[in-house]
């Protein structure tokens, strides 16, 4: 064991004193036991690593079933390992593999320009980009989604059916929130839970549906949701926005040089290109051709620049409202 | 723990961050019909101490990560005794990749085994 795994096996016992010493005798009490040991790692992580964890143990209590509970958790120390252990592993081998596995990152680039262009090198750049166009398609479909289930949820409230259908709708908004982590997650980049969160297994179903209403992570996906909408529209606007205009900055000298576009012609106002029927126009004259080339790239980089940012930000609240809130109680 | 102990736990900790990932790869092609983590694990167990000495839960995160890289395929199914499990199967790309891993091992291992052998014939 090397400085750091101990420094990080007593941080986890210190925040759970008596689970180090008592061995857990119930699924859900190793759950928890693992829960408490990966606190303070990445959500995303700690979701995963308890979802593998109850798979791990339902499948060894199911081979067993002349053992109890108890015995099959006990027996499961040594072969899959303590809860300590298990948080371990998780911490260690999410930075191994994926360093191992993914595409060594490009070294970072010193100088500012090299920085400012090397943003058109990165794949991320245009995953960003291209979520911020689909967020348009998606935010409207969440938000008509979340609109149209609480709606009925309350028209419905009164009758028999309206009780089946709140809990179908909230079911259907957690399958939601988890479809649009791995969008986040696959074109921004922010770690999000690829499994679903089974907290309430082995409890009653009664148990369960109350768990899915007292959990805040149902009402942060509803609000994202419908923020959705507000923000899918700005980010598509920003983005086609900026990227029209730049491509028309640059597209404009390179047409007039290398093809047949009749320069400083003004027609009903002024034209950085227009089509007029017949030709080609710009209300540009020949000398700010060149400056509007330079403008044009420059914006066109800015643009992307931007999408990096969006996405940075995106990622940031989509984690907060759809996994963040209730990992560590 | 002794200061052996930390030495040798060190070691199956570096040696384990590549080899399990071609074990996982190899299991999985070995296998007729797609396989959860836990059948993975089980499999594996059979096969004694060696790439597996650490704890099953170290199997997770690597399946995980081969599937985000293409060499497997996963697909949900619900079971009774459980959460819904994760079939895993290898994908074409995994079996390309599994192939040059196994060349890289049997290269790796052999040069190892013959600096070893050097070892021991210099004792004796």
């Amino acid at each position: 064991m090397n400085a750091p795994d101990l420094a990080s096996r007593s941080s986890a016992s210190a925040s759970a004193p008596a689970s180090s010493f008592v061995a857990p005798t119930s699924i859900p009490d190793y759950l928890d036991r693992l829960r408490r040991a990966l606190a303070g790692a990445d959500p995303a992580l700690v979701q995963d690593a308890l979802y593998d964890a109850e798979e791990y143990l339902r499948s060894e209590l199911a081979e067993n079933p002349g053992k109890s509970e108890a015995e099959v958790i006990a027996a499961v120390a040594s072969s899959y390992g303590a809860p300590d252990e298990v948080a371990e592993i998780y911490r260690d081998t999410e930075v191994t593999v994926q360093t191992a596995l993914r595409a060594p990152p490009a070294p970072p680039r010193k100088s500012i320009l090299g920085r400012f262009f090397g943003v058109a090198a990165e794949p991320r750049t245009y995953a960003a980009l291209f979520y911020m166009l689909l967020s348009l398609a998606t935010g409207i479909f969440y938000f008509t989604w979340v609109v149209t289930g609480a709606s009925l949820s309350a028209g419905l409230a009164v009758l028999i059916i309206g009780i089946p259908f709140v809990i179908l709708f909230l079911g259907s908004v957690r399958v939601l929130a988890l479809v649009e982590g791995r969008l986040v997650e696959v074109m921004l980049g922010e770690r999000m839970p690829r499994r679903p969160l089974y907290s309430g297994r082995g409890k009653p179903w009664l148990e369960r549906i109350k768990d899915m209403f007292t959990d805040p992570r149902t009402w942060g996906t509803l609000l994202y949701m419908l923020l959705m909408l507000p923000l899918g529209i700005t980010y598509f606007t920003i983005a086609v926005t900026l990227l029209s205009v730049s491509v028309s900055f640059i597209a404009a000298p390179l047409l007039v040089w290398f093809g047949d576009v009749t320069t400083d012609l003004q027609m009903d106002g002024w034209q950085v290109l227009n089509f007029n029927g017949y030709d080609l126009t710009t209300s540009l004259q020949g000398w700010e051709l060149p400056f509007l080339l330079v403008a044009g790239v420059l914006l066109l980089f800015v643009t992307l620049h931007v999408a990096r940012g969006i996405g940075h930000l995106h990622g940031q609240l989509a984690k907060n409202l759809l996994v963040k809130s209730s990992q560590y109680d | 723990m002794s200061e052996l102990d930390t030495q040798i736990r060190k070691f199956q900790k570096e040696l384990s961050a590549g080899t399990v990932s071609l074990a996982l790869l190899a299991v999985l092609a070995a296998a007729s019909e797609p396989m959860y983590g836990y059948q993975i694990a089980k499999r594996l167990e059979r096969e004694g101490e060696g790439v597996l000495s650490g704890k099953q839960s170290a199997l997770y995160p690597v399946l995980r990560n081969l599937s985000a890289a293409g060499l497997l395929d996963s697909h949900v199914e619900p079971s009774a005794s459980g959460p819904p499990r994760r079939y895993y199967r290898i994908t074409a790309a995994g079996q390309g990749v599994l192939h040059e891993w196994t060349i890289a091992w049997r290269a790796t291992r052999d040069s190892v085994d013959s600096v070893l052998e050097g070892l021991t014939h210099e004792r004796a």
